[in-house]
């Protein structure tokens, strides 16, 4: 399956609406890698370089060298084999077109590159010498040291690959996208407190045992267990497929190996979609709460919170088109009780 | 496992044993034993001519030490508090410490004055000083402020070699304290004007001076199992100073934390400040160097206040956690 995967003049700047396109680094038919150089693009403050932000197939070109395009309007199509969001907003249907919604904030702004005396920001040393030597201009970093002083974390962060910056600028774009959809769906949500502890993959194969015995609750026949962990690109949101048929020692080494490759961005493509929940463990951050959201096409949703070092809170979301206010309290009963 | 006043009558009995121009005189240093008991028996051992008790005249004892050292001897002259060098200041100041210079190198003065500082014993303001900038602010004078009793006899040995009069600043309540390492057997040297790493660490470098390095080294076995590395440096002599480590350090860790008992105001841990700031090490710091150091008030008598008046194991343990956590 592929998508297509339209790529846009981008927003460079907060008051640039269009930009010229100088010309295109690929043709239709070239096979590319993200990061590659797709075409260039010029407006009045800053020439650039628009990078594949997948790897893929370009399929077409869309505007002539030298027109000048609003941001947000397709500069060429590309196939991808990688969707670009880590769930699934279509079920069944036609393959997901990205939207310019979502693409029109991949760009982050460039900072100039020019070397400047920087007096008028406070920064802790090292982080004058960092800037200098990496050519940053302190005065576009977000200080967060004490008295609004820039630290070298400060440095750091603003310093990370631009690549990974834009894939997780596009990622937290469609997952809000995502949400927003799913807003929009009437629900309720329910919580209640488990005295007990258990690992992930107890509660992934309980959760999944419990949502199978309700087929009448599910859009779809199999079941796919989202879970939200953290990634290289911000969220992730790799899908366990019908994990309450697999081992526990199988699913929890699943978990593991997804979870390690998710860290450095590379989740299963066949993970990526397919979801029927979505689960979020909040107890490694320490919080005790959180609404469950629901994603399109899924019915339920859950989340767990730290209560206490024996107590759990755990909490659902129901869609109530399908599932009235006693199934969800059952649901959650259930999912309390299989812990 | 010897406590630093017997390791300081361990390397004077050395000295005494290895040449017979080496004295001590001081009040109550004979048949008394010392204020606080660190020549003991050696009155017993070495005899009224080569363990002087003298009256209590400051000025006359360093005086008569500074004219014994230019007529060939080797003076060691306890003064019983370090406040009452007050009292000597000329013999120490303008006369130990500069005759070498103002006759041209013709005559030196190989003294060394050694005298108990600093606060914790309920002796009030006037026994209580840390007065280690008087000292290291002269030219001519060397500063050797130990922090334990390993450090205490190779210093000292070290010290009674030198040709120049040396102010050698123990802190009392380190008298009675065996150190964390035991005390080398036989005449070893610690060179002066050489700091000491304690212990090595990569998320912040402390500096401490005196009894201020045993409290950083509880702060920064604390610390360890919260997962903060700390570098610890005890400079030993802080005329002349070591800064070297305190560099190599400080490129490392980016954070710096000084402490010492003294009062804050002209203090001589800011000197490592001003060091560090002028260094070609400044631009590797990450945080805003921290001062810990005594109030500028005279040392309280009442217990509660004395113990609030200079910096107690918390208060580095908050600084340099705060340091660690707020600066990164």
């Amino acid at each position: 399956m592929s998508f297509k995967y339209p790529v846009v003049m981008p927003k460079m700047s907060m008051t640039m609406e269009t930009g010229e396109l100088i010309g295109y680094h690929v043709k239709a038919g070239d096979s590319v890698k993200t990061g590659d150089v797709l075409f260039e693009v010029m407006t009045d403050k800053i020439d650039m370089e628009v990078e594949a932000p997948a790897d893929g197939v370009i399929e077409s070109l869309v505007a002539e060298p030298g027109a000048v395009i609003d941001i947000g309007k397709p500069v060429l199509i590309m196939l991808t084999e990688t969707q670009i969001m880590a769930f699934d907003f279509s079920g069944d249907e036609a393959p997901v077109v990205a939207q310019p919604v979502a693409l029109a904030v991949v760009e982050a702004p460039v900072p100039a590159p020019a070397v400047v005396l920087n007096n008028d920001v406070k920064a802790v040393p090292k982080a004058r010498v960092e800037a200098a030597k990496r050519g940053i201009d302190l005065r576009t970093i977000q200080p967060t040291g004490p008295d609004r002083t820039i630290m070298m974390a400060d440095i750091n962060s603003a310093q990370a690959d631009p690549a990974v910056r834009k894939r997780q600028s596009a990622n937290k774009a469609l997952i809000a996208k995502g949400i927003a959809m799913g807003r929009e769906i009437p629900q309720s949500s329910f919580s209640r407190s488990v005295s007990t502890n258990f690992d992930h993959a107890r509660l992934i194969s309980s959760w999944a045992r419990i949502l199978r015995s309700r087929p009448d609750l599910s859009i779809r026949p199999q079941v796919g267990v989202a879970v939200i962990i953290e990634s290289k690109y911000g969220s992730a949101l790799p899908v366990f497929k019908d994990p309450d048929l697999m081992s526990l020692a199988d699913l929890t080494s699943l978990i593991s190996s997804t979870s390690s490759a998710a860290v450095n961005g590379k989740v299963p493509l066949e993970m990526l979609s397919g979801a029927t929940t979505t689960i979020f463990d909040l107890t490694s951050y320490s919080m005790n709460a959180a609404t469950p959201l629901l994603f399109p096409n899924q019915i339920t949703s859950v989340t767990v919170g730290y209560e206490s070092a024996t107590t759990r809170n755990i909490s659902l979301t129901i869609d109530l088109r399908y599932c009235d206010f006693y199934d969800g309290a059952q649901l959650l009963d259930a999912l309390a009780a299989s812990l | 496992m010897l406590t630093m006043a017997e390791a300081v009558r361990e390397a004077m009995s050395i000295a005494f044993d290895e040449r017979p121009e080496v004295f001590l005189l001081g009040e109550d240093v004979g048949i008394y034993g010392g204020a606080f008991g660190v020549s003991a028996d050696m009155y017993h051992r070495y005899g009224a001519e080569r363990v002087l008790d003298t009256p209590i005249a400051e000025l006359g004892i360093v005086g008569a030490a500074v004219g014994a050292a230019l007529a060939g001897m080797r003076p060691i002259v306890e003064i019983q508090f370090s406040d009452f060098t007050a009292q000597a200041m000329d013999q120490i100041a303008n006369q130990a410490a500069k005759i070498h210079f103002m006759l041209g190198g013709a005559l030196h003065v190989p003294m060394v004055l050694r005298t108990p500082q600093g606060s914790g014993t309920g002796a009030a303001a006037q026994h209580s000083q840390n007065l280690e900038p008087w000292f290291a602010s002269v030219p001519g004078l060397k500063v050797v402020v130990p922090s334990n009793p390993a450090d205490a006899k190779g210093l000292l040995l070290s010290a009674i070699d030198d040709p120049n009069p040396v102010i050698f600043l123990e802190h009392k309540l380190l008298y009675k304290i065996p150190g964390r390492d035991s005390v080398p057997v036989g005449s070893g040297r610690i060179p002066l004007g050489v700091a000491k790493v304690v212990r090595e660490g990569k998320d912040l470098t402390i500096v401490a001076t005196g009894i201020m390095v045993n409290k950083s080294w509880e702060v920064c076995e604390k610390l360890a199992a919260e997962g903060i590395s700390i570098t610890l440096i005890d400079p030993r002599t802080i005329s002349p100073l070591d800064m070297q480590p305190v560099y190599e350090s400080v490129e490392k860790t980016g954070r710096l934390l000084v402490v010492q008992e003294g009062p804050s105001h002209a203090g001589f841990i800011n000197e490592v400040i001003a060091q560090m700031a002028g260094s070609s090490s400044f631009g590797s710091l990450i945080a805003p160097i921290k001062r810990l150091a005594g109030m500028n008030i005279p040392i309280p008598y009442a217990p509660q206040l004395e113990k609030a008046a200079v910096p107690q194991i918390e208060d580095i343990e908050i600084a340099a956690r705060d340091i660690v956590k707020n600066w990164r």
